[in-house]
């Protein structure tokens, strides 16, 4: 039995590979066509159901073990690929963070797949919201309970993917759709950032694994700057802090139970964990730290401000969000650590409460919301910034959006003109000879390939024992012909004579 | 062992000439009866065969001509296995794939049984002189074949073939002889010859290496002694253009591995120069096939560069170019037979080879359209056929030795591509339908059989590379790796 017990950690990769599989029972059934009608929802809604219960209980057995004999710590569980000096792994973290967090999440998860039940009954997309949604808690468990960067991107890759797939779950509604792409751009370009600090942490740690952080004060402060700086810029993207701040307004458009769980409780904290785990680097340079400290502060000056102003129960309770995370941020910057986990926890597990009730609101309180204070609706510009978001939308679409989109038109412009020219366009080749219809060329290359295949098709022709009048043939005709003068002399008495004779004289 | 192999296919021929049968169906069950006894005895060999034994397995030897120090010598080494698995593969497919046929049935058969003895010979032999002589043989069942059964051009593309082989042969002729009087011992044995061989200076070496190049080169073919086979493929009768390439151009690889056995030093020195042979083969076959719009025209000038990758691979003289090259030989040989194949069959029905003259088979005839898109997918050397464990072997260790050249390979292969994605795109997608009979339930099993061979071994290359490796090791070995 104990020796079962000990083993268990060892299973923990079933955490984030149970909602995966129910992924693909459900996605197949969807495929299949087996998924319609209600007769379908009560089987969908328990396989997540059940998956997530499976990974809470898992989580659950493996605390009560770290609570006896202490946490297992770093477990490598298999070689995923590697070459030469770096390895991916399959390894997990089971250290007290990741199994505080990676419990309250699976937790979390569980009820909210719980709700949802009866939230999205006989919608249009019940199973949609339930694959994205058991997809999603993959992701996030492999963020919070893997074991090395690489394993934790995958994750962080899927929660992007998930999240994009819910807010556009009302993909019919254009705004849905572009709130959508909107905040998944957003997101990839904290995943630039991500990226850049696991290949910077491969070249200078040697390898992706948390441990390996630990090894962080052997690099020089400048190379630590540059891979911390790299995951900073994934966590605030993550966590919607200042200045990615834009998206997270917009990411409210998918159901309830998922705007609760993804922006409410569970992966806005991404960016939080993602700082909390890697504190031994982030120690090493205060300026990155102080930087942490500033964008937190002016993230919760932002969302404070905001969040007067707001009027409907879903946008003040994001900003309200916005504005705790922030503070979390600050407490980072500020190496307090234990105190950003602790009030991580905490604000996860009233938010979820309060999300899930935000459609019930009205019907609970009956009363007008408050208005905003005095003092902001005297101030017009303050009370005009709160408004408008700080213009934070509009300012990412003229700085980033407008030229990026003219970028485009100019390349899109200039592959017209002549890279399509240079390169050759399927179906536009032509003949490149008379009596050959199909075999055309386009382009530089194609023009190239037909030149060379004209002269070699020379070479053939003219060199070989082919054609008509070849050179072979020309010189094999004279050859015959000197032949044939040799012969008609040698058939002449005289020669025949001479020949014989030259015989007899080299015998002889 | 190996008499009853190389002479069965000789019983069955003789049996054919005698039998007195006015149809032709009798025959073709006689000679399907004889090529399906051969692939089995092969098979059975191929179980007895431990790849980690003795270097030549199976071995008998029978004094042949004392005086001369000639041998009867048959044995097997891994690649000799590979490739007379092949032959009686293809043999039998070559067989099977004729079951319609009603004129000069006798006379096809036989030849090919004949032909099919010729090759396992040339395959199994251990002694030069045998070897020659089984050489020689595949030439007049060959001739005939063409000469008889061809097309319209057939008796100058017979005449052409079998001058330019003779040729080659010639040249050969006199470097075994060379070799035979500069080898101590004076005997063709294939050991003995190599003992010799490997002692002689590199001079000597080179000349001798150049004859036996020359004769196996046309062969082969290599640029420039190729003069022989866009004619002989076009004009053959298809069965018989799925032997020409699919067993007969590997007897000339065969026999250049068989040769840098004997002459290391000339192959050391020469290595670079293959190479460049075998760059020039690779763009020039695809390139020209590029231009054809004759369908076998296509696949017969594609048949060069491939055998390119061959020749490119032997050059290398490792373990991993030694792999590919003969990994690449047993797959040329399947995916040239699958694509001969369909090739002859559409002609047997449309009697045009211009591409122009077809439209899409997809709707009428899908088992055409699937055999043809699956053999130019397995030409270019998509993953999971096994031309692309092949080019892959050669790709990696022709970049060891010599770096970025390897690139003109990915050059031919996008040329490959090209020409391949022309034919299926003509064939195999929607366009203007035409109306074509569907592949029998025999043609079906022909290609299928093919089909299923290309994709087991590139899927599961693994039996293939255990079945070569101790030979092809010791080969490489004596290169130093």
């Amino acid at each position: 039995m104990s020796a079962l017990l000990n083993h268990l950690p060892n299973w923990v990769w079933l955490v984030p590979a149970l909602p995966l599989l129910v992924v693909v029972i459900n996605g197949a059934r969807v495929l299949l066509g087996l998924a319609s009608g209600d007769a379908a929802e009560p089987l969908t809604a328990r396989l997540s159901s059940l998956a997530a219960f499976g990974g809470l209980v898992l989580l659950l057995a493996i605390d009560g073990l770290a609570l006896l004999h202490g946490a297992p710590g770093h477990r490598r569980l298999g070689h995923w690929f590697g070459t030469g000096n770096w390895e991916a792994t399959f390894s997990f973290m089971l250290d007290p963070l990741s199994l505080t967090m990676g419990t309250l999440t699976a937790l979390i998860g569980w009820l909210v797949i719980r709700f949802s039940a009866n939230y999205l009954h006989r919608e249009a997309g019940f199973h949609r919201f339930f694959i994205a949604l058991s997809f999603f808690l993959a992701g996030i468990q492999l963020v919070l309970l893997a074991g090395n960067g690489l394993l934790a991107f995958v994750g962080w890759e899927m929660c992007g993917v998930s999240s994009f797939l819910l807010i556009g779950y009302a993909w019919h509604r254009p705004v849905a759709t572009g709130n959508a792409l909107f905040a998944f751009i957003t997101n990839r370009g904290g995943d630039a950032g991500f990226l850049l600090g696991l290949g910077l942490a491969a070249t200078w740690l040697g390898g992706f694994e948390w441990t390996a952080l630990s090894q962080a004060s052997k690099i020089s402060v400048v190379n630590d700057r540059l891979l911390v700086i790299g995951f900073v810029i994934a966590a605030l993207a993550k966590s919607a802090q200042l200045p990615f701040s834009a998206w997270i307004s917009r990411a409210l458009e998918g159901p309830t139970p998922s705007s609760a769980i993804f922006y409410g409780a569970v992966m806005i904290h991404a960016g939080v964990y993602l700082m909390l785990r890697l504190e031994p680097l982030l120690v090493q340079v205060p300026d990155v730290m102080f930087g942490l400290v500033v964008a937190g502060l002016l993230t919760a000056i932002y969302a404070w401000l905001c969040g007067l102003v707001q009027t409907d129960v879903k946008s003040a309770l994001i900003f309200a969000t916005l504005f705790q995370v922030s503070l979390m941020f600050v407490a980072i910057g500020l190496g307090w650590t234990t105190l950003a986990l602790v009030h991580l926890c905490l604000h996860a597990a009233w938010r979820i409460w309060q999300f899930l009730l935000a459609p019930s609101w009205l019907a609970i309180t009956r009363d007008r919301p408050p208005p905003p204070p005095a003092w902001l609706r005297h101030n017009q510009l303050l009370y005009t910034i709160a408004l408008q978001r700080f213009w934070l939308d509009k300012l990412s679409h003229t700085l980033l959006v407008e030229p990026t989109e003219s970028f485009s038109r100019d390349v899109r412009a200039l592959e017209e003109h002549f890279i399509d020219h240079a390169i050759g366009q399927p179906g536009q080749g032509k003949a490149v000879h008379a009596d050959r219809p199909l075999v055309v060329a386009d382009g530089l290359p194609g023009r190239v390939l037909a030149a060379v295949s004209d002269v070699l098709q020379h070479i053939e022709y003219r060199l070989l024992l082919r054609g008509k009048g070849g050179m072979a043939e020309k010189l094999m005709h004279r050859a015959g012909a000197y032949l044939r003068t040799l012969e008609h002399l040698l058939e002449q008495p005289r020669y025949l004579m001479m020949a014989v004779m030259a015989t007899f004289v080299v015998i002889l | 062992m190996l008499k009853v192999l190389v002479f069965l296919p000789v019983v069955g021929a003789v049996l054919l000439a005698v039998l007195p049968a006015r149809r032709a169906l009798p025959l073709w069950q006689v000679a399907m009866a004889f090529a399906l006894a051969s692939l089995g005895y092969a098979l059975w060999l191929a179980t007895r065969f431990e790849p980690a034994g003795a270097a030549v397995q199976m071995f008998e030897s029978r004094a042949w001509n004392v005086r001369l120090g000639s041998y009867f010598a048959l044995g097997v080494d891994g690649i000799s296995l590979a490739m007379v698995l092949l032959t009686a593969l293809l043999s039998l497919i070559a067989v099977l794939v004729s079951r319609r046929m009603e004129q000069g049935a006798r006379l096809y058969f036989m030849l090919v049984l004949l032909l099919e003895s010729a090759m396992f010979g040339v395959f199994t032999a251990r002694d030069w002189s045998l070897f020659y002589v089984f050489w020689e043989a595949t030439l007049l069942p060959l001739f005939f074949l063409i000469d008889r059964l061809g097309g319209p051009n057939r008796q100058r593309a017979a005449l052409n073939f079998f001058l330019y082989t003779l040729g080659g042969s010639v040249f050969m002729l006199v470097a075994l002889l060379f070799l035979y009087d500069a080898a101590p011992g004076h005997s063709f044995a294939m050991a003995d010859m190599a003992e010799g061989g490997r002692g002689l200076p590199l001079n000597t070496q080179l000349l001798i290496f150049a004859g036996l190049f020359i004769g196996f080169g046309v062969k082969m073919p290599v640029f420039p002694l190729h003069g022989w086979l866009p004619l002989a493929h076009v004009e053959a009768p298809s069965p018989v253009s799925i032997l020409l390439s699919g067993v007969l151009l590997k007897m000339g690889a065969y026999g250049l591995i068989r040769a840098a056995e004997t002459l290391p030093a000339a192959l050391l020195a020469t290595q670079d120069w293959l190479a460049i042979l075998a760059f020039i083969s690779l763009l020039y076959g695809g390139i020209l096939a590029w231009r054809q719009q004759d369908l076998k025209a296509m696949v017969a000038y594609s048949s060069i560069s491939h055998m390119g990758v061959v020749l490119l691979g032997i050059a290398t003289l490792n373990v991993t170019g030694l792999t590919g090259a003969v990994v690449q030989m047993v797959a040329h040989g399947l995916t040239a037979a699958t694509l001969f194949l369909v090739v002859g069959l559409l002609y047997q029905r449309t009697h045009s080879r211009d591409l122009a003259d077809y439209g899409s088979v997809l709707g009428k005839a899908p088992r055409f359209a699937f055999f043809t898109a699956f053999g130019l997918l397995a030409a270019i050397g998509l993953p999971g056929s096994a031309g692309f464990i092949a080019e892959l072997h050669v790709l990696v260790a022709g970049y060891t030795r010599w770096g970025g050249w390897v690139l003109l390979l990915g050059v031919a292969m996008l040329v490959g591509a090209a020409y391949s994605l022309r034919a299926i795109g003509r064939l195999c997608l929607k366009g203007e339908t035409m109306d074509l009979p569907d592949m029998t339930r025999t043609e079906t099993l022909c290609g299928g059989l093919l089909a299923a061979c290309i994709l087991v071994l590139g899927l599961w290359p693994a039996p293939l590379l255990e079945l070569i490796a101790g030979s092809v090791g010791r080969v490489a070995g004596l290169f130093g790796g």
